[in-house]
């Protein structure tokens, strides 16, 4: 029992070292946030400039654009984003790595994003854009006003799960030497010689909060069913 | 064109003059050399088999489909070329009602009637609003204005679809099939509602498989096979002494 103790007590309290866990908490759930936004943006605009292609055959350069960042970014581990980020593109300035994970992570989840919006937009019966036109709706009115409303309550919760791999995927943040989570845990781990508790509290906290978030996510869905059948 | 070509689409009461139309997907001709007139208040049935290019000619007059060759006049104008907002501004005002009603279903009934009139500034919101309790009366769906598409029977839809054009005060309504995705019982409420539109003066063209409707409302019906109209008339000649073999052989298929 005083063993226990013990190793709690070396783990947590001793120089305030649960401090670790919890301002990597912080950081984790900061970049997460922002690089939920950033992705949203970019996956969003993504995906309309393709179905804009793909519907019409304009936008032909900027497609070319999306489709290489497409495949760059989904044919390349997203830890090696994040280096490149940090250590080519801005290696030789001082920058906010905080800002550089957001950076990153926002890129990488872009693309993901980007493929889901698309195939939303790609499951709405071409009779719905026929409608809109037959009114004289120009294509962006039909996008803004018939399309999109549709086909993201489509996707929503492909969506929703797409945030909570993200929360996962922070993880290698600790690669550019930002203290997030897993970072904060492991530290514990190199100064206490002790890898059990802190480690597996790390995985405790990510386990609770992906559970809140995907009950989240499948109460949206029973809601959104619910609607359909209204 | 020729001169005395002009002078006939010069006459105001063309509403849609179509003249030499060919449209082809790939090596495919769906339509070949098809020319009609349709004059304000006519209602032009559009009867033939299957791949026949009724709907494909259909949906080029409103540039759904874009005639590989041709010209499509609308009220004395040559649209054929239209885009962007000048087609927009035209498409106002040829209304479509397709086979699979194809409402929105993320919006309410009422909504789905308001959307268009609203958003292009025709009407405020509350005048929208009162139109489309006026057509949902018309339509015989007041009860429905709450709904949503998915609620509603095939026949229901339709006829919010057709509520949802009237609504933009067409000058003309294109029908492509109206009631070949009803459930038998629910044709009649549809056509009943198509011959009401037709009795108050509606310029109508219907593409359609319902004969008896083609006989009772049509000023002048056609018969399409092959990429072009082999032959019309009004529904007496058209139905009592059809003189094309390809027709013959179809009426007697269909009667």
């Amino acid at each position: 029992m005083n063993e226990i103790l013990e190793v709690l007590y070396k783990t947590f309290i001793v120089d305030d070292r649960w401090r670790f866990l919890t301002d990597g908490l912080k950081n984790t759930l900061t970049i997460t946030l922002f690089a939920v936004i950033i992705g949203m943006v970019l996956g969003l605009i993504t995906a309309i400039i393709r179905t804009t292609h793909d519907k019409t055959g304009h936008l032909k350069i900027l497609n070319f654009i999306c489709r290489v960042y497409l495949t760059v970014i989904r044919g390349t581990p997203v830890v090696v984003q994040l280096l490149i980020i940090y250590f080519v593109v801005f290696g030789s300035v001082n920058i906010n790595k905080l800002f550089v994970a957001v950076l990153a992570f926002g890129l990488n989840s872009g693309a993901y994003v980007a493929e889901i919006i698309r195939s939303g937009i790609m499951s709405i019966d071409n009779g719905q854009f026929e409608a809109g036109e037959s009114q004289g709706f120009s294509y962006t009115q039909v996008m803004i006003y018939i399309i999109l409303p549709q086909a993201f309550k489509n996707v929503l919760p492909a969506l929703a799960n797409e945030a909570i791999v993200l929360l996962k995927e922070t993880s290698v943040a600790g690669y550019i030497a930002i203290n997030d989570l897993t970072k904060g845990g492991d530290y514990i781990r190199s100064v206490t010689y002790q890898a059990f508790l802190p480690l597996v509290t790390v995985a405790l906290i990510y386990l609770v909060m992906v559970m809140a978030l995907s009950w989240l996510v499948s109460k949206l869905e029973r809601r959104l069913a619910l609607n359909d059948r209204r | 064109m020729t001169d005395d070509k002009k002078k006939s689409w010069d006459s105001n009461s063309d509403m849609i003059v179509a003249d030499g139309l060919y449209k082809s997907f790939g090596t495919l001709n769906i339509l070949k050399d098809v020319s009609v007139t349709v004059k304000k208040g006519e209602k032009v049935v559009i009867i033939g088999p299957s791949g026949s290019g009724k709907s494909t000619f259909l949906r080029c007059l409103n540039l759904l489909e874009k005639p590989t060759s041709g010209h499509i006049l609308f009220e004395g104008t040559d649209i054929t070329e239209a885009k962007g907002a000048e087609l927009n501004m035209i498409r106002r005002r040829i209304g479509m009602v397709f086979q699979h009603f194809n409402l929105y279903p993320h919006l309410s009934v009422k909504k789905n009637i308001t959307l268009a009139p609203v958003k292009h500034k025709i009407l405020t919101a509350e005048e929208a609003d009162k139109k489309a309790d006026e057509l949902l009366k018309l339509v015989g769906l007041s009860d429905k204005a709450g709904a949503y598409p998915n609620q509603l029977s095939g026949g229901q839809k339709q006829r919010i679809a057709i509520a949802r054009t009237l609504a933009m005060n067409p000058d003309v309504i294109l029908f492509d099939e109206p009631t070949s995705a009803l459930d038998p019982e629910m044709v009649g409420e549809v056509l009943n509602l198509m011959k009401q539109l037709a009795d108050a003066g509606m310029t109508m063209i219907v593409v359609t498989h319902e004969m008896g409707f083609a006989r009772e409302v049509a000023s002048r019906v056609m018969f399409m096979d092959d990429g072009n109209i082999r032959e019309e008339g009004t529904p007496d000649e058209f139905f009592g002494n059809p003189r094309n073999q390809r027709l013959k052989d179809f009426l007697s298929k269909v009667l």
